[in-house]
């Protein structure tokens, strides 16, 4: 393994001729004049900018009256965008982290030398960047429109034009947005009465959501068979009986909505866009596929940034950004 | 040290230009004489502690504004004049929750120039956000991570979540209704973490909502302990440049 991932490789540092002393220039005065200018220009921006510009102090802060919408700094509003999609801890934590790590493990992943130092350094960089950026903004906007469930108000509108009482058809109800699978849905199957288990109606029916909205977890120590009840484990440190899953009961559509679509989404796209890029032949090499990566999740974050900052309203509703309320 | 190898110009600029770079007092602070010649140019950069951040020579592609647009250089400038203007916010602030809005306040009313310090210090607080995610987009897209520089992107990867996290310890300070709600919804994510959550949460608010103990423990990462870090990481990632060989280029 050392021999395949050298911290200084000695090859791409042997392979540059020594020195190439004529196409070197010295730092003083060549570097050290254009750092100086443009320290010069950006302080005059900023000055200006500061003059004619102040920055915004709102009322006392008070924690008994909440403006609507309460919105987190800018840097931050793409993550409480994800929050109105996602199980919060996957929305505001570990999706964040996750995408964090990988930034961190691009030059782990993309090892080779070539192209080095040159903006866009493979022949399809530029084809790649574009293409994944469409990609990424697309599906973003597509998927945030669906989850408001603005689909549904489109095509109610234009069929009522036909039909004036047309409405949402009932087999189509866990289409209206993703939260609808769990709250829009209902279904049953027969099941024999003795393998029902849990706390919902044994009446020979699976129901979905209720049967399914309080699965015991395996050893959570208070259903299956007698073998498996015990008593809480009060014999251990209050830090470790915390993360014990003692009674833990798993909410299944909730889990289903809140995490498994997500997650199902943000690693399917990806993929998707990546064999998307290797059938065109435009992705050959892991320089390509990180630049797709790379891309991907920038564009996701600017299109989140812009959502939940400009077309956000009261109570988080999407709305035009002239239609943002004003907080002070 | 280098004794003036240049005999004195003609005329009166080149007679002034002796009498001020070539006397004892100004040979005891900088050594070498007026960076007129490649020699003394090379020794300036050389002996100047800030300036030997440089090395004495560059390759040509890297004064392309086009190749670096000065990014990292200018998220640098920002940290400088942030940290300027913060000390000079830091004389008028009190961190304490019955005083600090007002004492933002009166910046605008009480204080000559405070306005200003103030409109600087948050205006550029954003730029140096915005700025250090150009220069990631620009090091990614010039291929600029490649070995041997990995560990210095990493090094980067904790600088860009130490410049988000001095912005956000930062938001909290005014103490008005922007802040306040800005920070519970960013804090609210922390708390859902599965297993850590609920304690990191109260951990950096010192309480279960944000109040005293949170400005107090907000200010002091804000003024000193994120500053600290980030610039003992500046310093890594500014000597890892040099190690590392300069900046990238085609091979
Ligand atoms: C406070 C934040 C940062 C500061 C002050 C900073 C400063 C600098 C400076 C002055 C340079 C010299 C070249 C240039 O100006 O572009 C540089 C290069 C570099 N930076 Fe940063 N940087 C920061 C954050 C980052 C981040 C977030 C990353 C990546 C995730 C990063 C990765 C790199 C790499 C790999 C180089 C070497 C580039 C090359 O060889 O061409 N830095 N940085």
């Amino acid at each position: 393994m050392a021999v395949d991932a050298p911290a200084v490789p000695r090859t791409a540092a042997a392979i540059r001729p020594r020195r190439e002393r004529d196409q070197e220039l010295l730092v003083w005065p060549d570097l050290v004049f254009i750092e100086f200018i443009a320290a010069t220009v950006f302080l005059l921006m900023f000055v200006i900018l500061s003059t004619v510009l102040d920055a915004p102090l709102l009322n006392q802060a008070n924690l008994d009256i909440t403006p609507n919408p309460s919105k987190a700094a800018w840097y931050l509003v793409a993550l409480q965008e994800l929050l109105l999609h996602m199980h919060p801890a996957l929305g505001g934590v570990i999706a964040p982290t996750f995408a964090l790590g990988i930034i961190g493990a691009f030059p782990y992943i993309d090892r080779s030398n070539d192209g080095q130092g040159t903006w866009f350094g493979t022949s399809n960089a530029i084809k790649i960047t574009l293409f994944a950026a469409a990609f990424a903004s697309i599906f973003t906007v597509a998927l945030i429109l669906y989850d408001q469930g603005r689909h549904v108000n489109v095509v109610t509108s234009v069929a009522q034009e036909f039909d004036k009482d047309w409405q949402w058809p009932g087999k189509l109800s866990m289409f209206q947005n993703v939260r609808a699978i769990q709250t829009g849905w209902e279904w049953s199957i027969p099941v024999p009465e003795s393998a029902q288990l849990g706390p919902g109606e044994h009446d020979g029916e699976l129901n979905w959501p209720d049967d399914l909205s309080h699965v015991p977890m395996p050893f959570n120590g208070t259903s299956g068979p007698d073998w498996m009840r015990w008593g809480p484990p009060t014999f251990l440190p209050a830090w470790m009986q915390a993360m014990y899953w003692y009674d833990l009961n798993m909410n299944t559509p909730a889990f289903v909505v809140e995490l498994f679509i997500p997650v199902a989404i943000m690693v399917l796209l990806p993929v998707i866009m990546i064999l998307m890029l290797r059938r065109l032949g435009w992705v050959n090499n892991m320089r390509d596929g990180s630049i797709a990566i790379f891309t991907g999740m920038m564009s996701v974050y600017f299109i989140l940034t812009i959502i939940g900052a400009g077309f956000r309203g009261a109570g988080q509703d999407l709305v035009l950004p002239w239609d943002v309320p004003h907080i002070d | 040290m280098a004794v003036s190898e240049q005999p004195p110009g003609p005329g009166l600029t080149g007679w002034l230009s002796d009498k001020l770079f070539n006397n004892y007092i100004w040979r005891s602070i900088f050594r070498s004489g007026y960076p007129n010649t490649p020699r003394n140019q090379m020794l300036v950069v050389a002996t100047n502690v800030f300036l030997h951040l440089h090395p004495t020579r560059l390759h040509k592609t890297h004064v392309r504004i086009t190749h670096t647009y000065c990014l990292g250089g200018i998220t640098f400038f920002f940290f400088l004049v942030l940290t300027v203007t913060g000390v000079m916010l830091m004389f008028y602030y009190v961190p304490a929750a019955d005083r600090a809005f007002q004492d933002v306040a009166a910046l605008e009313t009480n204080i000559r120039f405070g306005m200003l310090m103030r409109n600087l210090h948050r205006w550029m607080a954003h730029g140096m956000v915005i700025s250090v995610f150009l220069h990631m987009m620009r090091v990614f897209y010039t291929g600029s991570y490649k070995p041997p520089r990995e560990f210095n992107w990493l090094v980067g990867v904790i600088l860009l979540t130490l410049t988000l996290a001095l912005s956000f310890t930062g938001y909290l300070l005014p103490w008005d209704q922007l802040s306040i709600w800005a920070v519970t919804v960013g804090m609210n994510m922390a708390g859902t973490v599965p297993v850590m959550g609920e304690q990191s949460r109260f951990i950096l608010l010192g309480g279960f909502e944000v109040g005293d103990a949170a400005l107090i423990r907000f200010y002091t990462l804000h003024v000193i302990g994120l500053p600290i870090l980030a610039a003992v990481f500046m310093a890594v990632h500014f000597w890892r440049i040099r190690r590392d060989g300069g900046l990238a280029r085609p091979l």
